[in-house]
C-alpha cells in the first residue's frame, strides 16, 4: 500500500465535489464506506486508495466520454446533436385518469414504472418519492410504491445511492428514474460488474434544466412557501395550494441551481431508454423520447395495454424544444465547467460554428 | 537471590497488569523483602503498552523505575510487548515469560507498521534470555473459564518457574485476599495451570534440557 | 477473605505494615493527621486519594467529587475557616484551575490544616501536559513538601496538617506518578478520630486584601524556619564530600542507586530536600560549603536548582560547579527539564562529573537492532465498543458530507485520542478542559475577515460540568456560531469512573438527582439534540443538520462507556463475520473494519484473507456492523 499516492476517493473529492460539479446523484454512495450523503450533499469521508476507484468512474462527472456511451448504448444508430439518438418523439399521458392526476403532468413516469413492474420488465425501481419540500430516495417494488413518488421534484435526489441497498435485497432487474446526471451514471453503473451494475435494466431519464441546491429548502421555509401543496416552473415559479397559488420571480431562485447543473451538456437524458419531460405547452401532456430498441417495445406494449396514450408532436413545437435544447448545449459548450465533458470536435463544431444557423 | 531482584510485568492495557503487580508485591513483602513498584496507569484502559516494575531486596528500597538493562525477569502478557521491554530492560541474562498470543497495535491493523512473525520472536526471546518460557496462557485461561485469567495464569507460570524465593502457598493465599470470592475458583485454577506449565519446564532446566518451547 | 484496596488504609491498625500506593498512602496520612472533608475533581493521577476517603462514613469526613479544582478548594478551605483539617486533591493540570482562589485565600489565610494536594505528570503518562506545578505555588506564595516514598508521602500528609496550621495557610503536598502510582510498604500510624466540631465563631473573618501579601510573605519565612528541622530534608553517604547531589521526590531514589551503581557511594554525599519550596537555606547552605560540584535530580524543572544557584550567589561560597537541567548535564532522551527522571539519567550525570564509562547492561547494537525493527509502536488505541469512536465517526462523516471543511476544536478526557489515529486525526485544537467551546466560540466571529470554515467542538460529560458552561454561555451572549457536540458516557471516564453531577450517583455510591446537561443547555435558551453515536447514521445525519442551523448548537451523544457497560451487563450481543458474506480484499472497502475503523476488536483473519471479530475482545456494540458496506458482520443477542 503506498500512502503518499491519491486515491480515487481523493480525486473524487478534488475534481467533483469541492468544486462543486457534483450533482447528488447518488452514485457514488452505497458499496463502500466512505462516501455518503445526508442533506442532498454527498461526502468523501476517507481515501480509501483501493486503486479500483469504482466511485469516481461512475460518477456522470468524472472524465466522461459521450460519444463512447452513446456508441454502447445505441450501437451504430442514427445520432442527432440536439435531441440524441431516438427512435421517436410524440407527446404522451398516462391512460389512467387517476395516475394523470398524481402526476406533474401526463403521469407517463409513472405510468411506464407501474406498467413495467407488473411486466415483469423490473422487479424493482429506483426513484425519488416526497415533494418538492422534501426528495426522499424511494425503492419501490409494487405499483402503489411507485405512485407514491409521482410529482416532480426539484432539488438533487441521491437516489442512485440506493442501488447497492436494491442489490443486497435481491433485485434483479432494476429499473432506475432519473434525472440525466443520473442516467449517464447508470450507463457507467453497468459496465461495473464488481457493484452487480448488470442489473440496471432500464433506464427512464427525465428532462431536466438543472436542480436546485439544498438551501432551497431554507428559502421555502423563510418565505412560507413550504405550506403550498404544489410546485411548477412554467416559466416563474409558481406555489399551488388549497388557499390559493403564488408566483415568484425565477430569478428570485436562480442563485440555488447548482454549478454542475449549469455545466450539464445533457438536459434531455440523451443516454435514457426513454425520456420524459414536459411539453410546455400542454400540462395535460408530456414529451416522450423513445431512445433505445428496448424503451421501444416498452413503450409500444404500454400502448397497446392502454397504460399511456400518445399523439403526434406538432413539428412547430419541436422546432421549439429543438432551439432550446441547441442554446443550452452550446453555452455549456462555451463554458469552462463542461471540462469533464469529451465531445467529439465535430459535434463541438456543430454547436459553436456550423449549427448556429440551425 | 539476586539484589535487587527486578521484574517487569508488561502487556497492553486492560490485560490486568496492576492486579499482578499487587499479587507479586504482596507475596514479595509477606516472606519480609522490601518491595517497590512502579506503575503508570491512567490512559492504561486505552490499549497502549503498560509495564510495571517491582523491585525486591532484602536490604533497601529502590526506585520504581528499573534501570536499562537491568530487568532479571520479565513477565509479558504479549509478545511484542516482551520484546519492547527486553530492548529497554533486558539483557543476556534476563529471563522471559511470555504469553505468545498476539494483541494487534492499531497502527499495525491500520497497516502502517507490520506484527512481526511469531516464530521468528520467539526464536529471538531465545537468543537474547537466559531463559525464555513460552507460555500459552490465554488459551489455559480459556480452559479456566475465562481469557481475562491469562494474567493469573502467567503468575502462576512464575511462581512454578522457581524465579522467585516465594513459596507456592504464599501466592495462593494473596489471590485469596485479591481476588473477589465469586471468580476465586476461576483465578486460583488459573493460578495451578501456569504453575503446572513451568514446573517442569523449569526442573527439565535444571537437569540441562533446553526449556524453550517454540509451538 | 477478598479485601479491597481501600480497606488497609481505613480499617489497617498502627503498627500495620501495608503495601500502599502513594495515594492511598496520602490518604492514610490525612486520616491519620485527623482530615474531616476531603474534596477534589478526578484527575490522574491524584485520584485515589478521595476515591479511598470516600470509603469513610460521612458522618467521619465529608467526601465530594466537585466539579471542578476551584469550587473544590473553595469547599475544602471552608472547613478550614471552620477550623477542621481539610485536604483538596487535583492533578497539576488542576493546580492552575484553582489558582484564582489559591492566591486569594492565601493572603488572608486560614484556620484548620488546609492541604493542597497536586499530583504532577512527569512524562505525561496520563496527561497532555506535564508542567511542574511547583512555579505555581512559587507564584502563589505557597510552601510545598515533596515526598520520595510512598512512604514518607504518608508521613509528609501528616505534618503537612501540622505546618498549615503552623503557618494558618495552605500547603502544598506535590506528588506525582512515580509516588502516587508506585506501591511500597507502609507502616500505619494512630488514626485521629476524635470528635472536632467545626465552628466559626462571630468576628473571625477571611478577607483578601493587597496588603495582606506581606502576611503571605511572612508566612513563607516561617515556614523555611519550620523546615530548617522537619525531618523531611537529610543527607547520606560521608559527611565531607566534594560532591553533592542535591535531590526531590523520586529522585532520591534514582541517585541513590546511580550511586550504588557508579561505586561512588564513599565520594559522593546525597542532600535530600523534602521541603521544596521555601528552601531550608540553612540547611542547604550548611551542605553547599566546601563542595566542588553540585549535582541536582528533581522532576520536571530546575526548581531547587534555581533556588540553590541563587543561594550560592548570595553567599561566598568559593568555586562550586553545578549540573542540572539549567547546565543541560542532568538530562534524559528528550533532553533537560522534559521528562521523567530515572537511573540511567543519573548514571549518566555522574559518570560526566566523574568522567567514568559506564556502559549499562543490555545487547549489542546489531542485536538491538535486529530486534527494534520487529517491534511496531502501540499507540493508544480507543477500547472495544467505545462509544466515542462512533461518535468520532459520525461527525467525521458528517464534515465530509457537509463539504465546508469544517474545523474541530477538541477538549480533555479519554476522548482527546480524537487528536490521533484511534480518532481518526479529528481534532484541529486540543488544549485544557473547556478550550473547545472558548476556540469555537472566537472563530466563529471570523467570518468578518475571510475565515470561512465552520467549527465544532468536541467535549466530554465532566468536561461540561467542570469547564464548559461558561463557554457556552459566552457564546450564546455573544452570538457565536458553532455545534458543540458533548460525548454524555455517564461518568468521569479517563481517571477510573468516577461519577459526575450527571451520574445520579453521589461520591458515596447513592443515588442523588442527576442534573441534566440538556437542561442546563436548554436553560441557556440554546437548541440541543441526543443521539446514541451508536445509531451512526442518525448521529451523522443530526451534525450534518445541525451545523447549518445559524447560532450556537448543542448536540449530545448518550452512549454509557463501554467499560462501565460491560461490567454491568451480564446478556451480551454477540458480534461475528459471516464470512460467506465479507468480500475480503476484493471489496471497495479496503479492510474498513481493521484498517480504518480500528476497534480492537476487528481483526483480520489472514488464512482466509477476510474480516473476523475477536470476541474475546469485542464489546458488542455492533457499530461495525452497520457500517459494513457487504452486511458481513453479523450481531446477534445472546444470554
Amino acid at each position: 500500500m503506498n500512502n503518499s499516492e491519491q486515491g480515487y476517493g481523493a480525486r473524487l473529492k478534488e475534481e467533483v465535489i469541492d468544486p462543486g460539479f457534483c450533482s447528488v446523484c447518488g452514485a457514488c454512495v452505497g458499496f463502500c464506506p466512505y462516501i455518503k450523503t445526508f442533506g442532498e450533499r454527498v461526502g468523501v469521508i476517507h481515501d480509501c486508495k483501493v486503486c479500483e476507484g469504482v466511485c469516481y468512474r461512475v460518477c456522470p462527472r468524472s472524465p466522461t466520454q459521450y460519444h463512447v456511451l452513446r456508441q454502447e448504448v445505441f450501437g451504430a444508430s442514427e445520432h442527432d446533436p440536439v435531441f440524441g439518438a431516438y427512435k421517436a418523439i410524440c407527446f404522451a399521458r398516462a391512460g389512467s385518469e387517476h395516475l394523470r392526476s398524481r402526476g406533474q403532468y401526463g403521469g407517463v413516469v409513472t405510468a411506464l414504472v407501474t406498467f413495467a413492474l407488473k411486466q415483469g420488465i423490473i422487479d424493482g425501481a429506483l426513484m425519488t418519492g416526497g415533494n418538492f419540500t422534501k426528495a426522499i430516495p424511494t425503492l419501490v417494488s409494487s405499483v402503489s410504491d411507485a405512485l407514491q413518488c409521482a410529482g416532480s421534484k426539484y432539488t438533487s435526489s441521491p437516489t442512485l445511492g440506493l442501488f447497492q441497498e436494491a442489490v443486497k435485497e435481491g433485485y434483479q432487474k432494476i429499473g432506475v428514474v432519473g434525472r440525466p446526471c443520473q442516467i449517464t451514471a447508470c450507463r457507467k453503473i453497468q459496465k461495473a460488474s464488481e457493484i452487480s451494475g448488470g442489473k440496471i435494466s432500464l433506464v427512464i431519464g427525465l428532462f431536466c434544466m438543472g436542480s436546485l441546491l439544498p438551501e432551497f429548502y431554507s428559502f421555502l421555509k423563510e418565505n412560507h412557501l413550504d405550506r403550498y401543496e404544489r410546485m411548477d416552473i412554467p416559466k416563474d415559479i409558481l406555489f399551488q395550494g388549497a388557499g390559493g397559488d403564488v408566483m415568484i420571480p425565477f430569478e428570485d431562485v436562480r442563485r440555488f441551481i447548482r454549478l454542475s447543473c449549469l455545466s450539464c451538456y445533457d438536459p434531455l437524458s440523451e443516454l435514457a431508454d426513454v425520456s420524459v419531460g414536459s411539453t410546455e405547452h400542454d400540462p395535460g401532456w408530456n414529451t416522450l423520447i423513445v431512445r433505445t430498441a428496448k424503451g421501444m417495445d416498452m413503450v409500444e406494449k404500454a400502448r397497446f395495454t392502454g397504460d399511456i396514450e400518445t399523439k403526434a408532436y406538432p413539428p412547430d413545437l419541436l422546432n421549439v424544444l429543438r432551439e432550446a435544447v441547441f442554446n443550452r448545449k452550446k453555452r455549456v459548450l462555451e463554458c469552462p465547467e463542461s471540462m469533464y465533458l469529451d465531445v467529439p470536435p465535430r459535434e463541438k463544431d456543430y454547436f459553436l460554428t456550423a449549427g448556429g444557423d440551425a | 537471590m539476586k539484589d535487587p531482584l527486578n521484574l517487569a510485568i508488561t502487556g497492553v492495557g486492560g490485560q490486568g497488569n496492576i492486579l499482578v503487580s499487587e499479587i507479586l508485591a504482596k507475596a514479595a513483602s509477606a516472606v519480609g523483602l522490601k518491595v517497590t513498584v512502579g506503575e503508570s496507569y491512567g490512559m492504561s484502559q486505552r490499549g497502549g503498552s503498560v509495564s510495571s516494575h517491582i523491585r525486591i531486596s532484602r536490604k533497601s528500597l529502590y526506585g520504581p523505575i528499573i534501570p536499562k538493562g537491568c530487568a532479571d525477569i520479565i513477565v509479558a502478557f504479549e509478545p511484542v510487548e516482551a520484546a519492547r521491554a527486553a530492548l529497554e530492560l533486558g539483557s543476556p541474562r534476563v529471563k522471559i515469560i511470555v504469553n505468545p498470543r498476539p494483541v494487534y497495535p492499531v497502527d499495525v491493523q491500520m497497516g502502517k507498521y507490520n506484527y512481526p512473525e511469531i516464530g521468528a520472536l520467539l526464536k529471538i526471546f531465545k537468543e537474547i534470555s537466559a531463559q525464555a518460557l513460552i507460555i500459552e496462557s490465554t488459551d489455559l485461561a480459556l480452559q479456566a473459564g475465562d481469557p481475562v485469567v491469562q494474567n493469573i495464569v502467567m503468575v502462576g507460570a512464575l511462581a512454578g518457574s522457581g524465579y522467585l524465593p516465594i513459596a507456592n502457598e504464599i501466592f495462593k493465599k494473596v489471590i485469596t485476599e485479591v481476588v473477589p470470592q465469586k471468580a476465586l475458583r476461576m483465578n486460583l485454577n488459573a493460578y495451578e495451570m501456569g504453575f503446572a506449565k513451568t514446573n517442569g519446564l523449569v526442573n527439565e532446566a535444571k537437569s540441562g534440557v533446553c526449556p524453550i518451547t517454540v509451538p | 477473605m477478598h479485601k479491597m484496596g481501600w480497606q488497609d488504609v481505613i480499617e489497617g491498625r498502627p503498627g500495620d505494615r501495608v503495601l500502599l500506593n502513594g495515594n492511598e498512602a496520602i490518604a492514610r496520612g490525612a486520616l491519620e493527621a485527623g482530615v474531616r472533608y476531603a474534596s477534589s475533581y478526578p484527575g490522574s493521577p491524584s485520584s485515589e486519594i478521595v476515591q479511598t476517603l470516600s470509603k469513610v462514613p460521612d458522618s467521619e469526613l465529608y467526601a465530594e467529587w466537585s466539579v471542578n479544582e476551584i469550587v473544590s478548594l473553595e469547599g475544602a478551605t471552608a472547613a478550614s475557616f471552620a477550623g477542621l483539617r481539610a485536604i483538596c486533591v487535583m492533578k497539576a493540570d488542576g493546580l492552575n484551575v484553582a489558582l484564582d482562589f489559591l492566591t486569594s485565600m492565601n493572603l488572608g489565610g486560614c484556620k484548620g490544616g488546609l492541604v493542597v494536594t497536586v499530583a504532577d505528570d512527569p512524562q505525561g503518562h496520563s496527561s497532555v501536559k506535564e508542567y511542574d506545578s511547583r512555579y505555581l505555588a512559587k507564584a502563589a506564595m505557597v510552601p510545598v513538601l515533596e515526598p520520595s516514598t510512598v512512604e514518607e508521602a504518608r508521613a509528609m500528609a501528616i505534618a503537612a496538617f501540622n505546618f498549615s496550621e503552623q503557618i494558618k495557610g495552605p500547603v502544598i503536598l506535590r506528588s506525582v506518578t512515580r509516588i502516587s502510582h508506585s506501591r511500597g510498604l507502609v507502616e500505619l500510624g494512630k488514626s485521629v478520630r476524635e470528635d472536632k466540631t467545626a465552628s466559626l465563631p462571630a468576628g473571625d473573618r477571611f478577607l483578601t486584601k493587597t496588603i495582606f501579601h506581606m502576611k503571605a510573605r511572612d508566612r513563607l519565612i516561617k515556614a523555611a524556619g519550620i523546615f530548617e528541622d522537619c525531618g523531611f530534608n537529610y543527607s547520606e553517604g560521608p559527611d565531607k564530600a566534594d560532591t553533592a547531589v542535591f535531590c526531590s521526590g523520586t529522585s532520591l531514589l534514582y541517585a541513590r542507586e546511580a550511586i550504588e551503581t557508579l561505586g561512588l557511594n564513599d565520594e559522593i554525599k546525597l542532600v535530600k530536600v523534602g521541603t521544596t519550596f521555601p528552601l531550608p537555606e540553612k540547611f542547604i547552605l550548611s551542605h553547599l560549603r566546601g563542595l566542588k560540584n553540585a549535582i541536582f535530580a528533581e522532576e520536571v524543572r530546575s526548581f531547587i536548582e534555581e533556588g540553590i544557584v541563587l543561594l550560592y550567589a548570595r553567599n561566598n561560597l568559593g568555586k562550586i560547579c553545578f549540573y542540572g537541567k539549567l547546565s543541560g548535564d542532568v538530562a534524559g532522551v528528550r533532553g533537560p527539564a522534559c521528562g521523567e527522571m530515572n537511573v540511567d539519567i543519573m548514571i549518566k550525570a555522574l559518570a560526566k562529573v566523574y568522567g567514568i564509562h559506564y556502559e549499562a547492561p543490555g545487547y549489542t547494537p546489531e542485536k538491538t537492532a535486529e530486534l527494534s525493527a520487529l517491534v511496531p509502536p502501540r499507540e493508544y488505541a480507543m477500547c472495544p465498543g467505545c462509544p466515542h469512536r462512533a461518535s468520532f465517526w459520525a461527525v467525521k462523516t458528517a464534515i465530509a458530507v457537509d463539504g465546508r471543511n469544517s474545523i474541530v476544536a477538541g477538549d480533555i478526557g479519554c476522548y482527546c485520542l480524537g487528536a490521533w489515529d484511534t480518532g481518526f486525526n479529528l481534532f484541529d485544537t486540543l488544549h485544557c478542559m473547556g478550550a473547545g467551546p472558548g476556540i469555537a466560540s472566537g472563530l466563529s466571529k471570523l467570518g468578518r475577515f475571510g475565515l470561512k470554515r465552520p467549527t465544532v467542538t468536541i467535549v466530554g460529560d465532566s468536561t461540561f460540568y467542570h469547564a464548559v458552561i461558561p463557554g457556552l454561555i459566552n457564546g450564546q451572549y455573544s452570538g457565536s456560531d458553532y455545534l458543540c457536540v458533548v460525548l454524555d458516557n455517564s461518568v468521569t471516564a479517563m481517571t477510573g469512573h468516577q461519577p459526575h453531577p450527571g451520574s445520579g450517583i453521589s461520591v458515596y455510591g447513592r443515588p442523588v438527582n442527576a442534573i441534566k446537561i440538556e437542561d442546563i443547555v436548554r436553560g441557556l435558551g440554546i437548541p440541543c439534540k441526543i443521539v446514541d453515536p451508536y445509531d451512526n447514521f442518525l448521529a451523522a445525519e443530526t451534525i450534518c443538520a445541525m451545523v447549518r442551523e445559524p447560532g450556537i448548537k448543542v448536540l449530545i451523544f448518550r452512549r454509557e462507556c463501554a467499560l462501565v457497560a460491560a461490567r454491568k451487563q451480564r446478556r451480551k450481543r454477540r458480534v461475528y463475520v459471516d464470512q460467506s458474506l465479507c468480500r475480503g480484499d476484493a471489496c471497495g472497502c479496503g479492510r474498513f473494519c481493521v484498517s480504518v475503523w480500528g476497534c480492537p476488536g476487528n481483526i483480520w483473519d489472514h488464512k482466509t484473507g477476510k474480516a473476523n471479530i475477536d470476541e474475546a475482545v469485542c464489546a458488542g456494540c455492533g457499530v461495525c456492523a452497520s457500517l459494513c458496506p457487504a452486511g458481513a458482520i453479523v450481531v446477534e443477542e445472546v444470554e
